[in-house]
Protein backbone atom coordinates (compact mmCIF):
# COMPACT_ATOMS: atom_id res chain seq x y z
CA UNK A 1 0.00 0.00 0.00
CA UNK A 2 1.44 3.44 -1.16
CA UNK A 3 1.93 6.57 1.17
CA UNK A 4 -0.70 9.17 0.63
CA UNK A 5 1.12 12.78 0.92
CA UNK A 6 -1.02 15.89 0.72
CA UNK A 7 1.02 19.09 0.08
CA UNK A 8 -0.60 22.24 1.82
CA UNK A 9 -0.03 25.76 2.52
CA UNK A 10 -2.93 27.94 3.68
CA UNK A 11 -1.97 30.46 1.92
CA UNK A 12 -2.03 30.74 -2.05
CA UNK A 13 0.94 31.55 -4.25
CA UNK A 14 3.47 30.19 -1.97
CA UNK A 15 4.41 26.91 -4.46
CA UNK A 16 2.33 24.37 -3.73
CA UNK A 17 1.57 23.26 -7.08
CA UNK A 18 5.47 23.84 -8.04
CA UNK A 19 6.83 21.86 -5.24
CA UNK A 20 4.32 18.91 -5.86
CA UNK A 21 5.23 18.52 -9.12
CA UNK A 22 8.67 19.04 -8.49
CA UNK A 23 8.62 16.40 -5.60
CA UNK A 24 6.45 14.33 -7.76
CA UNK A 25 9.13 13.77 -10.38
CA UNK A 26 11.99 13.35 -7.77
CA UNK A 27 10.46 10.32 -6.28
CA UNK A 28 9.85 8.70 -9.58
CA UNK A 29 12.92 9.73 -10.81
CA UNK A 30 14.47 8.09 -7.66
CA UNK A 31 12.77 4.43 -8.76
CA UNK A 32 9.73 4.80 -6.89
CA UNK A 33 6.13 4.73 -8.42
CA UNK A 34 4.91 7.69 -7.85
CA UNK A 35 1.21 9.93 -9.32
CA UNK A 36 0.66 13.07 -8.33
CA UNK A 37 -3.28 13.87 -8.20
CA UNK A 38 -4.73 17.36 -8.55
CA UNK A 39 -6.79 18.27 -5.74
CA UNK A 40 -7.41 22.17 -6.82
CA UNK A 41 -10.69 21.27 -9.18
CA UNK A 42 -11.63 24.18 -10.83
CA UNK A 43 -8.61 25.73 -10.81
CA UNK A 44 -6.10 23.22 -12.12
CA UNK A 45 -2.48 24.30 -12.84
CA UNK A 46 -0.52 20.94 -11.87
CA UNK A 47 -0.96 19.74 -15.68
CA UNK A 48 0.85 22.54 -16.81
CA UNK A 49 4.20 22.46 -14.74
CA UNK A 50 4.62 19.06 -15.58
CA UNK A 51 4.07 19.80 -19.38
CA UNK A 52 1.09 17.62 -19.97
CA UNK A 53 -1.84 19.96 -20.40
CA UNK A 54 -2.87 18.59 -24.19
CA UNK A 55 -2.86 15.11 -22.66
CA UNK A 56 -5.58 15.52 -20.41
CA UNK A 57 -9.08 13.43 -21.33
CA UNK A 58 -10.58 12.60 -18.41
CA UNK A 59 -10.40 13.81 -14.86
CA UNK A 60 -10.74 12.92 -11.29
CA UNK A 61 -14.51 13.64 -11.49
CA UNK A 62 -14.94 11.39 -14.54
CA UNK A 63 -13.58 8.87 -12.36
CA UNK A 64 -15.64 9.62 -9.39
CA UNK A 65 -18.90 10.32 -11.14
CA UNK A 66 -18.71 8.85 -14.34
CA UNK A 67 -17.41 5.67 -14.34
CA UNK A 68 -14.05 5.82 -15.84
CA UNK A 69 -11.62 3.35 -15.06
CA UNK A 70 -8.66 5.21 -13.04
CA UNK A 71 -5.93 3.75 -15.59
CA UNK A 72 -8.33 5.30 -18.29
CA UNK A 73 -8.04 8.46 -16.74
CA UNK A 74 -4.18 8.36 -15.58
CA UNK A 75 -1.46 9.95 -18.28
CA UNK A 76 2.33 8.64 -17.70
CA UNK A 77 4.40 11.40 -17.72
CA UNK A 78 7.76 11.12 -20.87
CA UNK A 79 9.47 12.63 -18.12
CA UNK A 80 9.80 10.00 -15.92
CA UNK A 81 8.06 6.30 -16.51
CA UNK A 82 7.52 6.47 -12.88
CA UNK A 83 5.44 9.01 -12.76
CA UNK A 84 1.59 9.56 -13.79
CA UNK A 85 -0.50 12.24 -13.51
CA UNK A 86 -4.25 12.96 -12.53
CA UNK A 87 -6.14 15.81 -13.12
CA UNK A 88 -8.53 18.01 -11.71
CA UNK A 89 -11.69 18.70 -13.42
CA UNK A 90 -11.69 22.38 -14.43
CA UNK A 91 -15.30 22.70 -15.22
CA UNK A 92 -16.49 21.96 -11.77
CA UNK A 93 -15.99 22.91 -8.75
CA UNK A 94 -14.96 21.50 -5.33
CA UNK A 95 -18.63 21.01 -4.20
CA UNK A 96 -18.47 18.12 -6.37
CA UNK A 97 -15.83 16.22 -4.02
CA UNK A 98 -17.19 14.34 -1.31
CA UNK A 99 -15.69 11.73 1.56
CA UNK A 100 -16.74 8.45 0.50
CA UNK A 101 -15.71 8.68 -3.35
CA UNK A 102 -12.18 10.26 -2.40
CA UNK A 103 -11.53 7.34 -0.04
CA UNK A 104 -12.60 4.74 -3.11
CA UNK A 105 -10.21 6.78 -5.52
CA UNK A 106 -6.94 7.44 -2.78
CA UNK A 107 -7.44 3.61 -1.81
CA UNK A 108 -7.37 2.52 -5.79
CA UNK A 109 -4.52 4.82 -6.17
CA UNK A 110 -2.15 3.01 -3.18
CA UNK A 111 -2.49 -0.02 -4.72
CA UNK A 112 -0.62 0.98 -7.74
CA UNK A 113 1.69 3.84 -6.58
CA UNK A 114 3.84 3.88 -3.53
CA UNK A 115 3.54 7.42 -3.01
CA UNK A 116 0.56 8.87 -4.09
CA UNK A 117 0.85 13.09 -4.11
CA UNK A 118 -1.79 15.25 -3.47
CA UNK A 119 -2.13 19.06 -4.43
CA UNK A 120 -4.00 21.29 -2.16
CA UNK A 121 -5.99 23.99 -3.39
CA UNK A 122 -5.25 27.18 -1.33
CA UNK A 123 -7.10 27.93 1.30
CA UNK A 124 -9.05 25.75 4.29
CA UNK A 125 -12.85 25.15 3.15
CA UNK A 126 -13.96 21.63 1.90
CA UNK A 127 -11.24 21.22 -1.02
CA UNK A 128 -8.82 21.33 1.17
CA UNK A 129 -10.25 19.57 3.86
CA UNK A 130 -11.04 16.49 1.21
CA UNK A 131 -7.43 16.81 0.12
CA UNK A 132 -6.19 16.32 3.35
CA UNK A 133 -8.58 13.79 4.81
CA UNK A 134 -7.49 10.46 3.58
CA UNK A 135 -3.42 11.71 4.08
CA UNK A 136 -0.45 9.81 6.01
CA UNK A 137 1.70 12.44 5.79
CA UNK A 138 1.62 16.43 4.70
CA UNK A 139 4.34 18.38 3.41
CA UNK A 140 3.57 22.62 4.54
CA UNK A 141 5.11 24.56 2.19
CA UNK A 142 5.85 28.35 3.68
CA UNK A 143 7.39 30.96 2.87
CA UNK A 144 9.72 32.82 5.10
CA UNK A 145 6.95 35.53 5.64
CA UNK A 146 4.76 36.52 8.58
CA UNK A 147 1.39 35.91 6.46
CA UNK A 148 2.31 32.74 5.04
CA UNK A 149 3.35 31.17 8.87
CA UNK A 150 -0.12 32.22 10.11
CA UNK A 151 -1.99 30.59 7.00
CA UNK A 152 -0.18 27.58 7.76
CA UNK A 153 -0.18 27.55 11.16
CA UNK A 154 -4.10 27.59 10.57
CA UNK A 155 -3.84 25.11 7.61
CA UNK A 156 -1.59 22.41 10.35
CA UNK A 157 -4.66 23.31 12.92
CA UNK A 158 -7.00 22.11 10.52
CA UNK A 159 -4.89 19.33 9.85
CA UNK A 160 -4.81 17.95 13.24
CA UNK A 161 -8.19 18.09 13.75
CA UNK A 162 -10.31 16.86 10.57
CA UNK A 163 -7.86 14.26 9.26
CA UNK A 164 -9.21 10.75 8.69
CA UNK A 165 -5.62 9.58 10.49
CA UNK A 166 -6.39 12.12 13.45
CA UNK A 167 -9.78 10.93 13.99
CA UNK A 168 -8.39 7.05 14.42
CA UNK A 169 -6.09 8.29 17.03
CA UNK A 170 -3.22 8.10 15.16
CA UNK A 171 -0.98 10.98 13.77
CA UNK A 172 -0.64 12.83 10.68
CA UNK A 173 3.28 13.11 9.98
CA UNK A 174 3.67 16.88 9.01
CA UNK A 175 7.34 18.06 7.11
CA UNK A 176 7.83 21.92 6.64
CA UNK A 177 9.20 23.21 2.99
CA UNK A 178 10.79 26.66 3.72
CA UNK A 179 9.93 27.79 -0.25
CA UNK A 180 11.53 31.04 -1.70
CA UNK A 181 14.44 31.65 0.86
CA UNK A 182 16.17 34.91 -0.41
CA UNK A 183 19.50 34.29 1.30
CA UNK A 184 21.15 37.92 0.33
CA UNK A 185 17.76 39.17 2.56
CA UNK A 186 18.00 36.55 5.64
CA UNK A 187 21.33 37.67 6.15
CA UNK A 188 20.73 42.01 6.13
CA UNK A 189 17.96 40.30 8.87
CA UNK A 190 14.95 41.54 6.29
CA UNK A 191 13.84 38.08 5.82
CA UNK A 192 12.83 35.42 8.78
CA UNK A 193 15.30 32.63 9.13
CA UNK A 194 14.48 29.02 9.07
CA UNK A 195 14.79 28.66 12.67
CA UNK A 196 12.62 31.62 13.67
CA UNK A 197 10.25 29.45 11.29
CA UNK A 198 10.55 26.22 12.91
CA UNK A 199 10.37 27.36 16.37
CA UNK A 200 6.45 29.28 15.45
CA UNK A 201 5.22 25.87 13.46
CA UNK A 202 7.34 23.56 15.31
CA UNK A 203 7.31 20.67 12.81
CA UNK A 204 10.10 18.88 11.19
CA UNK A 205 12.04 20.64 8.30
CA UNK A 206 12.47 18.50 5.14
CA UNK A 207 13.96 21.18 2.99
CA UNK A 208 14.62 24.88 2.04
CA UNK A 209 14.31 26.15 -1.36
CA UNK A 210 16.29 28.93 -2.24
CA UNK A 211 14.47 31.98 -4.69
CA UNK A 212 15.08 31.15 -8.19
CA UNK A 213 14.00 33.05 -11.16
CA UNK A 214 14.92 29.94 -13.37
CA UNK A 215 11.02 28.79 -11.58
CA UNK A 216 9.36 30.81 -13.94
CA UNK A 217 10.43 29.63 -17.14
CA UNK A 218 10.64 26.18 -15.84
CA UNK A 219 6.74 26.28 -15.40
CA UNK A 220 6.05 28.16 -18.25
CA UNK A 221 7.98 25.43 -20.40
CA UNK A 222 6.56 22.64 -18.60
CA UNK A 223 9.50 21.46 -17.07
CA UNK A 224 10.41 21.32 -13.46
CA UNK A 225 13.19 22.42 -12.20
CA UNK A 226 14.22 19.67 -10.66
CA UNK A 227 15.23 18.54 -14.72
CA UNK A 228 17.69 22.27 -14.07
CA UNK A 229 20.59 20.38 -13.33
CA UNK A 230 22.53 24.11 -12.56
CA UNK A 231 19.66 25.37 -10.63
CA UNK A 232 20.34 25.74 -6.67
CA UNK A 233 16.21 25.40 -6.66
CA UNK A 234 16.20 22.39 -8.75
CA UNK A 235 18.75 20.76 -6.38
CA UNK A 236 16.79 21.58 -3.38
CA UNK A 237 14.04 19.83 -4.76
CA UNK A 238 16.27 16.81 -5.62
CA UNK A 239 17.13 16.76 -1.92
CA UNK A 240 13.47 17.21 -0.51
CA UNK A 241 12.55 14.23 -2.99
CA UNK A 242 15.31 11.71 -1.43
CA UNK A 243 14.57 12.90 2.01
CA UNK A 244 10.54 11.85 1.13
CA UNK A 245 11.72 8.65 -0.10
CA UNK A 246 13.47 7.67 3.13
CA UNK A 247 17.09 8.47 2.53
CA UNK A 248 19.78 10.71 4.85
CA UNK A 249 20.30 13.64 3.17
CA UNK A 250 22.38 16.27 5.06
CA UNK A 251 21.02 19.73 4.87
CA UNK A 252 22.51 22.31 2.80
CA UNK A 253 22.55 25.75 4.15
CA UNK A 254 20.85 27.89 0.93
CA UNK A 255 20.84 31.11 3.33
CA UNK A 256 24.81 31.30 3.13
CA UNK A 257 25.00 30.35 0.24
CA UNK A 258 27.32 33.01 -1.89
CA UNK A 259 24.84 35.48 -2.37
CA UNK A 260 25.42 36.87 -6.18
CA UNK A 261 27.89 38.90 -8.57
CA UNK A 262 27.96 41.43 -6.24
CA UNK A 263 29.52 39.29 -3.16
CA UNK A 264 31.93 37.34 -5.54
CA UNK A 265 33.63 40.62 -6.78
CA UNK A 266 33.70 42.35 -3.07
CA UNK A 267 35.58 38.52 -2.05
CA UNK A 268 38.16 38.97 -5.17
CA UNK A 269 38.95 42.63 -3.59
CA UNK A 270 38.98 41.32 -0.18
CA UNK B 1 -9.43 47.99 96.61
CA UNK B 2 -8.00 49.28 93.79
CA UNK B 3 -8.34 46.77 90.67
CA UNK B 4 -6.73 47.32 86.93
CA UNK B 5 -7.03 44.92 84.49
CA UNK B 6 -4.22 44.61 81.87
CA UNK B 7 -3.34 42.72 78.63
CA UNK B 8 0.18 41.95 78.52
CA UNK B 9 1.81 40.25 75.51
CA UNK B 10 3.94 36.99 77.30
CA UNK B 11 7.06 35.56 75.92
CA UNK B 12 7.09 32.19 77.16
CA UNK B 13 10.54 30.95 76.55
CA UNK B 14 11.64 27.18 77.89
CA UNK B 15 15.61 27.59 79.61
CA UNK B 16 17.85 25.04 79.07
CA UNK B 17 21.07 26.92 77.83
CA UNK B 18 22.49 29.79 79.20
CA UNK B 19 24.66 30.91 76.62
CA UNK B 20 22.17 30.10 73.99
CA UNK B 21 19.49 32.36 75.56
CA UNK B 22 22.27 35.12 75.61
CA UNK B 23 23.28 35.30 72.56
CA UNK B 24 18.97 34.88 71.26
CA UNK B 25 18.39 38.06 73.70
CA UNK B 26 21.45 39.89 72.78
CA UNK B 27 19.99 39.74 68.80
CA UNK B 28 16.38 40.08 69.61
CA UNK B 29 15.89 42.06 72.85
CA UNK B 30 14.33 44.87 71.34
CA UNK B 31 11.81 42.68 70.40
CA UNK B 32 10.85 41.92 73.35
CA UNK B 33 10.57 45.51 75.65
CA UNK B 34 6.50 45.81 75.62
CA UNK B 35 6.75 41.96 76.58
CA UNK B 36 6.97 40.07 79.69
CA UNK B 37 9.21 37.27 79.51
CA UNK B 38 8.53 33.95 81.51
CA UNK B 39 10.96 31.99 81.94
CA UNK B 40 10.29 27.86 82.73
CA UNK B 41 13.28 26.13 84.44
CA UNK B 42 16.17 26.84 87.01
CA UNK B 43 16.00 30.36 88.60
CA UNK B 44 19.56 31.96 87.08
CA UNK B 45 21.43 35.01 88.36
CA UNK B 46 23.23 35.43 85.36
CA UNK B 47 20.18 35.72 83.34
CA UNK B 48 18.30 37.81 85.80
CA UNK B 49 21.57 40.26 85.52
CA UNK B 50 21.66 40.40 81.98
CA UNK B 51 18.00 40.81 81.60
CA UNK B 52 18.06 43.79 84.17
CA UNK B 53 21.12 45.65 82.19
CA UNK B 54 18.45 45.56 78.90
CA UNK B 55 15.66 46.41 81.53
CA UNK B 56 13.18 43.77 80.17
CA UNK B 57 10.66 42.62 82.53
CA UNK B 58 10.64 38.46 83.85
CA UNK B 59 9.64 36.31 86.14
CA UNK B 60 10.59 32.94 86.36
CA UNK B 61 8.32 29.72 86.33
CA UNK B 62 4.91 31.19 86.12
CA UNK B 63 1.76 28.94 84.89
CA UNK B 64 -0.21 31.11 82.57
CA UNK B 65 -4.13 30.15 82.22
CA UNK B 66 -4.29 29.36 78.44
CA UNK B 67 -7.32 30.55 76.86
CA UNK B 68 -8.49 28.91 73.20
CA UNK B 69 -5.80 27.00 71.06
CA UNK B 70 -3.63 30.15 70.49
CA UNK B 71 -5.14 33.27 71.08
CA UNK B 72 -5.53 35.88 74.06
CA UNK B 73 -2.78 37.55 76.30
CA UNK B 74 -0.97 34.24 76.42
CA UNK B 75 -0.18 33.19 72.90
CA UNK B 76 3.41 33.09 72.85
CA UNK B 77 5.38 34.60 69.68
CA UNK B 78 7.44 32.32 67.23
CA UNK B 79 11.00 32.87 68.72
CA UNK B 80 12.77 33.80 65.70
CA UNK B 81 11.64 36.91 63.83
CA UNK B 82 13.30 36.34 60.74
CA UNK B 83 10.69 32.96 60.57
CA UNK B 84 7.70 35.56 61.85
CA UNK B 85 8.02 37.66 58.18
CA UNK B 86 7.89 34.92 56.56
CA UNK B 87 4.72 33.44 58.30
CA UNK B 88 3.13 36.15 58.26
CA UNK B 89 3.25 37.04 54.40
CA UNK B 90 -0.27 36.68 52.37
CA UNK B 91 -0.32 33.51 50.74
CA UNK B 92 -1.44 33.02 46.80
CA UNK B 93 -4.54 31.53 47.05
CA UNK B 94 -4.10 28.01 45.51
CA UNK B 95 -6.93 26.35 43.24
CA UNK B 96 -7.51 23.32 42.91
CA UNK B 97 -8.50 23.24 39.48
CA UNK B 98 -5.17 23.68 37.75
CA UNK B 99 -5.02 22.11 34.14
CA UNK B 100 -1.63 21.55 32.60
CA UNK B 101 -1.42 21.46 29.20
CA UNK B 102 1.87 20.98 26.46
CA UNK B 103 0.26 21.93 23.57
CA UNK B 104 1.10 24.43 20.81
CA UNK B 105 -2.38 26.71 20.50
CA UNK B 106 -2.00 27.61 16.20
CA UNK B 107 -3.43 30.36 14.46
CA UNK B 108 -7.64 29.91 14.19
CA UNK B 109 -7.52 27.32 17.46
CA UNK B 110 -9.06 28.65 20.44
CA UNK B 111 -8.95 27.40 24.01
CA UNK B 112 -11.72 28.24 26.16
CA UNK B 113 -10.79 27.24 29.76
CA UNK B 114 -13.02 28.20 33.22
CA UNK B 115 -10.55 26.71 35.27
CA UNK B 116 -6.54 28.31 36.02
CA UNK B 117 -4.16 27.22 32.59
CA UNK B 118 -0.60 26.30 32.63
CA UNK B 119 0.49 26.06 29.26
CA UNK B 120 3.96 25.07 28.69
CA UNK B 121 4.05 26.10 24.70
CA UNK B 122 3.76 28.71 22.57
CA UNK B 123 0.29 30.53 21.49
CA UNK B 124 0.89 31.63 17.96
CA UNK B 125 -0.46 34.76 16.27
CA UNK B 126 -3.89 34.04 15.17
CA UNK B 127 -4.36 31.42 18.07
CA UNK B 128 -6.62 32.56 21.09
CA UNK B 129 -6.77 31.86 25.08
CA UNK B 130 -10.00 32.91 26.84
CA UNK B 131 -9.85 32.19 30.53
CA UNK B 132 -11.48 32.52 34.03
CA UNK B 133 -8.97 31.77 36.42
CA UNK B 134 -5.52 32.46 36.57
CA UNK B 135 -3.07 32.03 33.81
CA UNK B 136 0.68 30.70 33.08
CA UNK B 137 2.46 30.03 29.96
CA UNK B 138 6.49 29.59 29.77
CA UNK B 139 6.62 30.32 26.32
CA UNK B 140 6.42 33.46 23.96
CA UNK B 141 2.55 34.37 23.14
CA UNK B 142 2.11 35.99 19.75
CA UNK B 143 -1.83 35.49 20.13
CA UNK B 144 -4.64 36.92 21.71
CA UNK B 145 -5.35 36.25 25.40
CA UNK B 146 -8.77 37.28 27.43
CA UNK B 147 -7.96 36.43 30.92
CA UNK B 148 -10.18 37.05 33.92
CA UNK B 149 -8.19 35.38 37.22
CA UNK B 150 -6.32 36.40 40.04
CA UNK B 151 -2.89 37.05 38.03
CA UNK B 152 -1.06 35.91 34.99
CA UNK B 153 2.80 34.85 33.91
CA UNK B 154 3.86 35.47 30.66
CA UNK B 155 6.16 36.72 28.11
CA UNK B 156 4.51 38.47 25.07
CA UNK B 157 6.08 39.97 21.92
CA UNK B 158 4.59 42.90 20.27
CA UNK B 159 2.13 40.44 17.99
CA UNK B 160 0.35 39.73 21.26
CA UNK B 161 -2.81 41.13 21.74
CA UNK B 162 -3.73 41.06 25.97
CA UNK B 163 -7.11 41.58 27.92
CA UNK B 164 -6.80 41.58 31.55
CA UNK B 165 -10.20 41.89 33.23
CA UNK B 166 -11.43 43.45 30.00
CA UNK B 167 -8.87 46.36 30.13
CA UNK B 168 -5.84 45.86 27.43
CA UNK B 169 -3.10 45.55 28.05
CA UNK B 170 -0.47 47.50 26.43
CA UNK B 171 1.97 45.24 25.34
CA UNK B 172 5.28 47.62 25.54
CA UNK B 173 5.83 46.55 29.34
CA UNK B 174 5.34 42.84 28.56
CA UNK B 175 8.50 41.97 26.02
CA UNK B 176 11.69 39.86 26.72
CA UNK B 177 10.80 38.87 30.27
CA UNK B 178 8.01 36.83 32.06
CA UNK B 179 5.59 39.20 33.67
CA UNK B 180 3.49 38.40 35.93
CA UNK B 181 -0.07 40.91 35.46
CA UNK B 182 -2.19 41.18 38.24
CA UNK B 183 -5.33 43.85 39.54
CA UNK B 184 -4.22 45.07 42.76
CA UNK B 185 -7.13 47.81 43.67
CA UNK B 186 -8.52 48.17 40.40
CA UNK B 187 -5.22 49.03 38.75
CA UNK B 188 -3.16 46.89 36.84
CA UNK B 189 0.21 45.98 37.74
CA UNK B 190 2.87 44.55 35.91
CA UNK B 191 5.89 43.02 38.11
CA UNK B 192 8.88 41.35 35.27
CA UNK B 193 9.94 38.24 37.48
CA UNK B 194 13.23 39.16 38.41
CA UNK B 195 14.94 35.60 38.74
CA UNK B 196 15.30 33.44 35.44
CA UNK B 197 12.60 30.78 36.43
CA UNK B 198 13.04 27.74 35.34
CA UNK B 199 10.27 24.95 34.39
CA UNK B 200 11.45 21.73 35.50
Amino acid sequence: MGIVIAVISGKGGVGKTTTTANIGLGIAQNGKKCVVVDFDIGQRNLDMLLGLENRVVYDMVHVMDEGIHTKQALIKSKMSPNLAFLAASQTKDKSVLDSYKIKKLINSLKKDFEYVILDAPAGIESGYEHTIEFADRAIIVVNPEVSSIRDSDRAIGILDSKSQRVKDGEEVEKYLIINRINPTMVQSGEMLGSSDILEILSIPLIGKIPEDKGIIDASNQGKPIILNETSAAGQAYKRVAARVCGEKVDFVDVETQSGGFMKKIKEMFT
Amino acid sequence: MKTRQYSVKVFEIELTDEAKFIAFFEKNYQFFQNHLIVINGEENKQIQEYLNTKQLKHVFNLTLPKRGADRGTTTPIPPEPAVQKETTKPKEKIQTNLKVLDKLIRSGQELKIDGDLLLLNRVNSGGSIIIKGTLIITQIVDGSIRCDGNFMMLQASHKANIVFHGVEVDNKYLQDKLNRVELINNEIVITPALKETSWV
